[in-house]
């Protein structure tokens, strides 16, 4: 069975330029009987681009419900990701078309002493806002680079973004509501539903110790300005080093338990093996889970597209961006040899301990010749990326070092 | 003179609006309501034997680049995802047409995916001459493709229609809707709703077709 088709770099960058350049001109193409589109480098990674509501042209991994991925080259060009070129992942396509401020409201009920409502304006106006910068990563992004390939949807590196959140501690509301001395955990709905009745509807739940923690948010703002509608308008739950699974979009309404919530996407959904490396041998099947829950540390070139021929002679840059939980970047190693001798980059301007942090470097490369840009991230604690990628069934956590195919002009 | 009367009475009329007028505009500026408009899906299911499975079942509640962009899959695989919409969400595919379908998304998954394909709109609004022959014909796309949803007579009460949020259109009660507009519905699907796109799956002649039978339901 074919597991890579014939798809060469040199057509990826071609894709990835095309993309970069329809971005950099704002185009929106039109869709005719062949749209615009990127080809991304395994088998079925056609993408075409097209522009959503508020979006400017994405890559269309699947249209209803929507799941759109960014363009790689606009993560060269931003440390904070645009609005309208943050990815979008819906689990159910019954989303509302339409939000009436006048009567959306965000409730607080369970497990709390006073069940509370508010209205947007509500918590603009009676709590204090607070803002952290933070990378928002689907829990498959990269689940294409499995190898072997597992089901699920089929990212590339693109399902992330970094934004400037604006909103109110979730800690500041369920202190207002008065949480239960035997609240365990605390369960998130937005108003996306199910298209069939049958099917679970999309709750996450955080344990509500982390509910707690001081920069989790109830955002109203990204970037300075309202939520795009696909990435959660009006509010959006952020949990700053967490996967975006649990960034509930359109949030309306918390709900305190006094148990474990075992509702499908906590259990058996978005789960990874209990072990230390959150992994299994390729094929195999965990013996239990834990829920998902923090971001591996991870680090992109995004200057150079995989398959790019360079000139040769003068020193090269190489730039690109690290993350991880929130410990914070301590240091980004790069190797132009596949891993056999590494550079220190000299690391960027700090936004914050979940934010993107930029990286750069140069180095000096020979004509004709073959090289493999590879970079590696370590965080304050220790924990670096791996080298070998590690496998689960799901194609979650991945943190493996990418590599950077390049030549230099002969 | 009568001009000059008559701004004066504006005057007065307006001071009292004036001040009004702001704090209306101040209340839609800080809660902007907002709505979007879905694309409908670019393509279904190509055709081959277990087509009209995946048309019914699987577009329910996704389009079919669901399937397009996994990677190769073995047939035990689908067989694993089909089960696995069925038990944990609810897919109301019947037992003994898992496999076939199984069989459908391994083939199809092996061959190259479908292009969007173009808008056929302006070819599918002319009504056809033979209307009786045409409403047979219309007749039998209904019950290959439609009655699962929109049930026998056209209610809304097929044994998926039900479940669906929102439930399937009744289509008893089209009178005022135009043609234009119906056959845009069964071209590009209603987004927001199971409704999904069939102008892959039928001809513009099938689809006037099915609109011609469709309206004979408010007539009964």
């Amino acid at each position: 069975m074919p597991f890579t088709d014939g798809l060469t770099r040199r057509r990826f960058l071609q894709a990835g330029l095309i993309a970069g350049g329809l971005s950099a001109l704002g185009l929106r193409p039109v869709q005719a009987n062949a749209p615009p589109g990127i080809d991304l480098p395994f088998s079925r990674g056609h993408r075409p681009l097209v522009a959503f509501p508020e979006k400017r042209p994405l890559m269309v991994m699947t249209t209803r419900p929507p799941q759109l991925e960014t363009p790689f080259p606009i993560f060269d060009e931003n440390i904070f990701t645009p609005n309208d070129a943050f990815f979008v992942r819906w689990h159910l396509a019954g989303i509302p078309t339409t939000v009436d401020l006048q009567t959306f409201r965000l409730t607080i009920r369970g497990r709390v002493q006073h069940p509370l409502s508010f209205s947007l304006t509500d918590l603009q106006t009676q709590f204090e806002p607070i803002e952290v910068a933070a990378v928002c990563q689907c829990a498959g992004n990269s689940r294409a680079f499995s190898e072997p390939r597992v089901a699920g949807g089929q990212w590339g590196h693109g399902a992330m973004g970094n934004a400037i959140w604006k909103g109110v501690r979730l800690r500041d509301l369920l202190e207002k509501a008065g949480v239960e001395k035997d609240a365990k955990h605390v369960r998130f709905d937005g108003l996306d539903r199910p298209v069939a009745d049958v099917t679970p509807d999309f709750l996450k739940s955080l344990p509500v110790d982390h509910a707690m923690v001081d920069h989790v948010l109830v955002a109203y703002a990204m970037n300075g300005e309202p939520l795009p509608f696909l990435n959660g308008f009006p509010l959006r739950l952020v949990i700053p080093g967490w996967y975006a699974s649990y960034w509930v979009k359109m949030l309306t309404d918390i709900e305190v338990l006094n148990h474990d919530d075992h509702n499908f996407w906590m259990d058996p959904a978005y789960r990874i093996p209990d072990n230390a490396c959150g992994c299994v041998e390729p094929g195999q099947k965990p013996t239990s889970t834990v829920p998902l829950s923090t971001m591996p540390v991870r680090s992109f070139i995004t200057n150079v597209a995989d398959g790019a021929t360079l000139s040769a002679g003068k020193p090269t840059l190489i730039k690109g961006i690290a993350f991880d939980q929130g410990y914070g970047i301590d240091q980004v190693l790069l190797s132009i040899d596949g891993g056999q001798h590494w550079d220190a980059a000299q690391l960027g301007k700090d936004y914050g301990d979940f934010s993107f942090r930029p990286w750069e470097i140069r180095v000096a490369l020979k004509p004709g010749q073959s090289y493999q840009f590879q970079s590696l991230a370590i965080n304050r604690i220790g924990e670096s990326q791996q080298l070998q990628a590690k496998w689960n069934p799901n194609g979650y956590l991945r943190n493996a070092v990418e590599t950077v195919h390049v030549r230099t002009q002969g | 003179m009568k001009c000059r009367t008559f701004s004066f009475i504006l005057l007065i009329i307006s001071i009292p609006l004036m001040r009004f007028v702001p704090e209306v505009l101040a209340s839609e500026i800080t809660t902007p309501n907002r709505s979007i408009t879905f694309p409908t899906d670019p393509f279904s299911f190509q055709p081959g034997p277990g087509q009209e499975i995946a048309n019914t079942y699987c577009v329910i509640c996704h389009s079919a680049d669901y399937i397009y962009t996994q990677p190769p899959h073995s047939q035990t695989t689908w067989t694993e995802i089909i089960k696995k919409m069925k038990l944990a969400f609810g897919c109301p595919i019947p037992e003994e047409s898992i496999i076939h379908l199984a069989q459908y998304l391994t083939h199809q998954n092996e061959i190259a995916p479908p292009a969007a394909s173009p808008l056929e709109i302006q070819k599918a609004s002319s009504p056809s001459r033979n209307e009786q022959g045409s409403r047979d014909k219309g007749k039998s796309v209904y019950t290959t493709h439609c009655l699962n949803c929109h049930g026998r007579m056209g209610k809304g009460d097929g044994p998926i229609g039900k479940m669906l949020i929102p439930p399937a259109a009744n289509l008893t009660v089209l009178g005022e809707k135009s043609n234009q507009e119906l056959l845009k519905t069964i071209q590009e699907g209603r987004p927001g709703t199971a409704m999904p796109s069939w102008k892959g799956d039928l001809s513009p002649q099938e689809i006037r077709n099915v609109l011609l039978y469709v309206r004979t339901f408010s007539q009964k």
